[in-house]
């Protein structure tokens, strides 16, 4: 049994040496960090033709996203997630874009959850070789995390889902499945709210998915 | 709600056309939405962006110039800020307008 709030986690592995943990802190976003992101790490980002999020810009999603959800009367929750680089000095690594109090997909359960509406992790290669980062951190986990954290912390019991962008391909599903996440069957239905044909690319974590995976961290929080 | 700028123009927006296309985005999932920015085509239906004018943040910071995040849920003050600092500061600091676009 778990008592009081988890944090969010504090550090991660290294993707290049796994033994050896990157100190990790979250801020919340603002614009700042979006212009950052899209002027340091967009042109980077551009190029590589597997990334899902090569043609994304932060500095329009972030406002745009905060008025769309108001729209339906929900928030967003934007953060960025920021590692120790070899200097000691912090940069920006990831960027997520959460709804908060969002329809759970198993409609067999119905309930709130929330939704990890957009997700990034900087490019390990460009990382390394721009920033100054010799041990970039591996982030999937620490992404879905901080969304399982936000939903425990607000009495969804870590219910979470999100859809993995076209984009992405395959690739995307496997480190998707490889997380951990179940994997909505193609032909389930999703709640009413979302009025979308099921295309087999969603994913969500149920109170017991979520715990599990909470609690293999809970010693980096 | 911010300055935004037309994407194929120097010029503003006016208020009517981005309240109208963000009315029509949130007609769309989120899933929708997310293959549409994915896709390169979210400029389709909002060809918009923030104003800028910002200076590009430094690459790296202290650790303790660093606000870390809440993970409890935030208040309705706090979300009001959130939402606030989504905003470039140039646009914080004056009136909501829209300008023509």
């Amino acid at each position: 049994m778990r008592c009081g709030s988890r944090r969010f986690v504090r550090s991660a592995p290294s993707k290049i040496d796994r033994q050896r943990l990157v100190d990790l802190r979250v801020t919340d976003m603002t614009a700042g960090d979006a212009l950052w992101w899209d002027a340091r790490l967009g042109p980077k980002h551009a190029p590589i033709a597997a990334r899902a999020d090569r043609f994304w810009s932060w500095s329009v999603l972030l406002p745009l996203c905060h008025v769309v959800q108001r729209a339906k009367r929900r928030y967003c929750r934007p953060l960025v997630i920021w590692a120790r680089t070899d200097n000691g000095r912090f940069l920006r690594v990831g960027m997520s874009i959460l709804i908060e109090d969002y329809p759970y997909l198993d409609v067999a359960h119905p309930g709130d959850s929330h939704f990890i509406w957009f997700m990034s992790a900087a490019d390990a290669g460009v990382l390394t070789s721009e920033f100054g980062l010799s041990q970039p951190p591996a982030l999937g986990r620490v992404l879905l995390d901080n969304g399982i954290v936000l939903s425990q912390n607000a009495g969804f019991e870590g219910r979470v889902g999100l859809h993995a962008a076209a984009a992405g391909g395959d690739a995307l599903l496997e480190v998707y499945a490889r997380c951990g996440l179940l994997r909505l069957p193609p032909q389930a239905e999703l709640p009413p709210p979302l009025r979308r044909p099921n295309d087999g690319r969603y994913f969500y974590a149920d109170e017991a998915v979520a715990e599990a995976l909470a609690a293999a961290l809970d010693a980096r929080r | 709600m911010s300055e935004f700028m037309r994407l194929d123009a120097k010029a503003p927006a006016t208020l009517g056309a981005v309240v109208e296309a963000v009315t029509r985005l949130s007609t769309l999932s989120e899933a929708k939405i997310l293959e549409l920015v994915s896709a390169g085509k979210i400029e389709e239906l909002f060809p918009y962006k923030p104003a800028s004018g910002q200076p590009i943040p430094a690459d790296t910071v202290a650790e303790d110039e660093l606000a870390e995040a809440s993970a409890r849920p935030l208040s309705r003050k706090q979300r009001d800020a959130l939402i606030e600092s989504s905003l470039p500061a140039a646009a914080n600091k004056k009136s909501r307008a829209f300008s023509k676009g």
